[in-house]
């Protein structure tokens, strides 16, 4: 494994000298190329960032610092205010076989270009008169370094590619739809299956109606499931989490289905953003927060555990080198159910819907207890696709989706929201449609 | 000025060597940037600083860039990114310009920004209420410099302020290009209109009279005239120059961006393209003149003229976007806006807003608003939406207000690219508009 080239030792020696003995110095190197394509340009941005970050302080105040290029272990440094910091004891980390694909080189100019040119011609074989209005790919790497004056120090590295792409439909005015996702390596995106999807969005936004109002059984596919489950992110993180769910518990004593577990795992093999440790060094690992229906603890940070029920994980993420350490999701998911096609859920369903997309931001109430959805898909008879439906809000009790989950289909998919959000397919009772 | 020791003359010379064609846009951005930040006071680490400097090399030829950037300002990084962005590899390597900043060395403080949440309390006291609220005050700064192979643009520099209250019924923010009393009084009356709005009902769905305050305009000009007048926003639907003529709002509309009449510490000579900036007129007399373009844009067209042409950062692009919108002044007093309404509706703050480009359907999202009854301002009422076609709802304007004011300033992120835009409008009219209840759907 290649490392940064300069040690953070110095410059910690240098902040503990002058009186700062809670220090943390974090480092990172990267390089990444981004393509996008439009109707009427063309771009290809090849870009490199060296940067570093330094937390620092004593028992009165604290500080934060980055920059770019390599700190200088003189400074000059902010004066510590606020509230002191604390740092996290060094701890063993389990082994972890860094995935071949992290040496695998970036995407190239050419090959980047013709993988959005592909995305915008399968588009328009779908769906003729569609067509791209923006596609964005970019293919990152990274290498970062941690060291802090407790004696922690890690090492780790990152490989993420992100696609965005906006198209529009036929006819005027003219349906748009877009998608937003993340994946290890840009040459896994499959054009003909991202084609489709989006195909698929703008012919229900073309043709859907909006439907009266329907308490019949809904087929979630994942991209509304991911959302819903990233509206709830507040119930599950944090020492306040277990408060929160607390209200949301039947009389067994659970807060979802028997088919409802929930897992975070910062070191999930194949996740986008798989590593050993968190942003803070401290080793990840796999934490069940809600098992068959019963909520088990809050995802927790080494530091929320001393003052809540639960064991920590390495969930303290750095969305960037600018960024101060926050704890949050890694990758958290709904376990999917091995044996259950979706075929199979969407033959179950006798009367009811199966919603495939959100189409705008919904509003989720957590004091209340509920939410409120834009949604569109098919309506659903006999176990087949009836009619499309668009202009549609999915609402409901946030407990009744967690304890109305029927069903579990096989198909996890993780969309990048705050951290990955993973489902499979849900087959759920108890929510509403309405127009 | 960290730029001026900078050798631009040897940056020039060296971008000449990869500007093989006559229509060759190639240039050099440099930039340093300082962002501190004052979090909440119950949040460590304490004050945050964050300084970076860069460049970002560029060649744009038959609507193709190619762009090379890095985290560092030196001569080696420099010929690298070079021959990055160079279509024909160079014989002989590409010369190392010499590259020597000052460093930044300078204490990283913000004295001023542990002053506002204090000021803002004092200010809330004076509105008679209190309230828990976390306040988030950030200073930003940035210092451009851009090189082309022929010109060598000014050095500019952009300086302002963030605030971000956290209070219990959601979040809250603006930009200031100075933090003074007035900013202080400015976001406490922001916080007591949204606290005084908490519990009160959306209002029912209703069409007719909309009287938009300042701070709402300059929302309503930035995501339906603005966006929508942006070159590459055009294009998604069709030809640029075709929207160039077009009555795209009432003929008491004068619209312009002007960076270069903006707050002072934002002011502009040129933009990130180092392309002079002008008075951009992009709605006259309702009629779309001059739509944003930047230097891209402007090739592939003729009727297009570059000068907005901003970049958040050197790792992306330029892009045509706003700087600074000015609504010209009306001849009505804003206190007679409200005047001949028997019913209505008053807009004083909203929280967003948005276009889709292609359908032209705009929604304006406010917390909150007040009823107007015969003429006057009655009760609140809560979340609410004002929406429509853009082409239909900027026709609806029958009377435009005075005297046009400063009208607030916020974060635009469009394709991703943070960038702040700040307006100066008066309040508007508008009569036939349709006003939705917002929040949860019923």
């Amino acid at each position: 494994m290649s490392a940064v080239a300069v040690t953070p030792q110095e410059t910690l020696v240098a902040l503990v000298r002058r009186g700062w003995p809670d220090a943390e110095v974090f480092l990172k190197k990267g390089r990444s190329r981004r393509l996008e394509l439009s109707a009427f340009t063309q771009t290809s941005v090849f870009a490199q960032e060296q940067a570093w970050a330094v937390r620092a302080g004593h028992h009165r105040g604290s500080f934060f610092a980055a920059g770019n290029g390599e700190p200088d272990p003189g400074g000059p440094w902010p004066e510590p205010t606020g509230r002191a910091l604390r740092l996290p004891e060094p701890s063993l980390v389990l082994p972890w076989n860094e995935p071949s694909d992290f040496d695998a080189p970036l995407i190239g100019e050419r090959e980047g270009l013709r993988l959005l040119e592909s995305l915008g011609r399968e588009l328009a074989s779908e769906l003729p008169g569609a067509r791209l209005l923006a596609a964005t790919l970019e293919d990152g790497s990274s290498e970062s370094e941690i060291a802090n004056s407790r004696g922690l120090r890690a090492r780790t590295r990152a490989r993420v590619a992100t696609l965005y792409l906006e198209a529009a439909g036929p006819g005027r005015p003219a349906p748009t739809a877009s998608v937003y996702l993340a994946m290890r390596e840009a040459r896994k995106i499959s054009p003909p299956a991202l084609a489709r999807r989006l195909a698929d969005r703008l012919a229900i936004a073309a043709q859907g109606a909006s439907p009266g109002r329907d308490r019949g059984e809904v087929l979630l596919a994942p991209a509304v499931a991911i959302r819903l489950l990233a509206g709830l992110v507040p119930l599950l993180v944090g020492p306040k989490a277990g408060a929160l769910i607390s209200g949301l518990r039947d009389h067994r004593g659970r807060i979802g289905s028997e088919r409802l577990t929930l897992i975070d795992n910062g070191r999930l093999p194949g996740g986008a953003l798989e590593t050993p440790v968190d942003g803070e060094g401290v080793p990840t690992r796999e934490a069940v927060l809600v098992e068959q229906g019963f909520f088990r603890q809050p995802l927790l940070a080494w530091w929320q555990a001393e003052t809540a029920a639960g064991h920590p994980s390495g969930c303290t993420r750095r969305a960037g080198w600018r960024d101060v350490p926050q704890p949050g999701p890694t990758h958290l998911y709904i376990k999917p159910e091995a044996k259950t096609p979706v075929a199979a859920l969407l033959g179950s369903i006798a009367q009811g819907s199966y919603l495939l997309d959100v189409t705008g931001a919904g509003h989720f109430d957590l004091a209340e207890g509920t939410f409120a959805l834009p949604v569109c898909g098919f309506a659903v008879a006999a176990g087949r696709a009836s009619a499309p439906i668009a202009g549609a809000w999915l609402c409901g009790r946030i407990a009744h989706f967690l304890q109305g989950i029927a069903a579990v289909g096989r198909d996890l998919t993780f969309h990048p929201l705050e951290g990955m959000i993973g489902s499979p397919t849900l087959l759920v009772a108890g929510l509403e449609l309405r127009g | 000025m960290p730029f001026s020791e900078l050798d631009t003359a040897a940056v020039a010379r060296t971008l000449s060597q990869i500007a093989e064609q006559p229509e060759d846009v190639v240039d050099a951005f440099f930039e340093r940037r300082e962002d501190v930040e004052l979090p909440a006071e119950d949040e460590a680490p304490g004050l945050r600083v964050r300084r970076e400097e860069g460049f970002a090399v560029r060649l744009v030829r038959e609507g193709r860039t190619w762009l090379a950037t890095r985290d560092t300002i030196d001569g080696r990084p420099f010929a690298e990114a070079l021959r990055q962005v160079a279509r024909v590899l160079s014989a002989a390597s590409y010369p190392e310009p010499a590259l020597c900043l000052p460093p930044d060395d300078a204490p990283p403080a913000a004295p001023e920004l542990a002053e506002l949440p204090a000021a803002v309390n004092r200010a809330l006291r004076s509105h008679h209420v209190g309230f828990p609220v976390r306040y988030t005050v950030r200073r930003h700064r940035r210092w451009v410099q851009v090189v082309g192979p022929r010109l060598v643009a000014p050095a500019e520099s952009e300086s302002f302020y963030s605030v971000t209250a956290d209070g219990s019924w959601g979040r809250w923010g603006t930009l200031f290009a100075r933090l003074d009393g007035g900013a202080a009084e400015t976001v406490a009356a922001a916080l007591v209109g949204l606290f005084r709005a908490r519990q009160a009902p959306p209002p029912a769905a209703f069409r007719g009279v909309a009287v938009l305050a300042p701070s709402v305009v300059a929302v309503v000009l930035h995501e339906a005239v603005a966006h929508a007048l942006e070159a590459d926003v055009l294009a998604q639907g069709g030809n640029p120059e075709a929207a160039v003529g077009v009555a795209l709002a009432a003929p008491c509309l004068d619209v312009l961006d002007d960076p270069g009449a903006a707050p002072e510490g934002v002011r502009r000579t040129t933009d990130d393209e180092g392309t002079p900036v002008l008075r951009r007129w992009l709605l006259r007399g309702g009629v779309v003149e001059q739509p944003l373009a930047d230097a891209l844009w402007a090739q592939a067209s003729p009727v297009l003229v570059p000068g907005a042409g901003r970049r958040g950062s050197r790792h992306l692009p330029p892009g045509p976007r706003c700087s600074h919108l000015e609504l010209l002044p009306g001849e009505t007093d804003e206190a007679d806006l409200l005047i001949g309404a028997d019913e209505g509706y008053h807009l004083g703050e909203a929280s967003r807003g948005a276009l889709d480009p292609l359908s032209g359907e705009f929604t304006l999202h406010l917390p909150y608003a007040r009823r107007i009854r015969r003429g006057a301002l009655a009760e609140t009422v809560g979340p609410c939406i004002l929406r429509g076609r853009v082409a239909d709802l900027l026709t609806r304007v029958t009377a435009v207000g005075r005297p046009s004011r400063p009208a607030g300033a916020g974060w635009c992120a469009k394709g991703g690219q943070k960038l702040p835009v700040w307006a100066t409008a008066p309040a508007l009219r508008l009569e036939g508009v349709e006003i939705v209840p917002g929040g949860m759907p019923g």
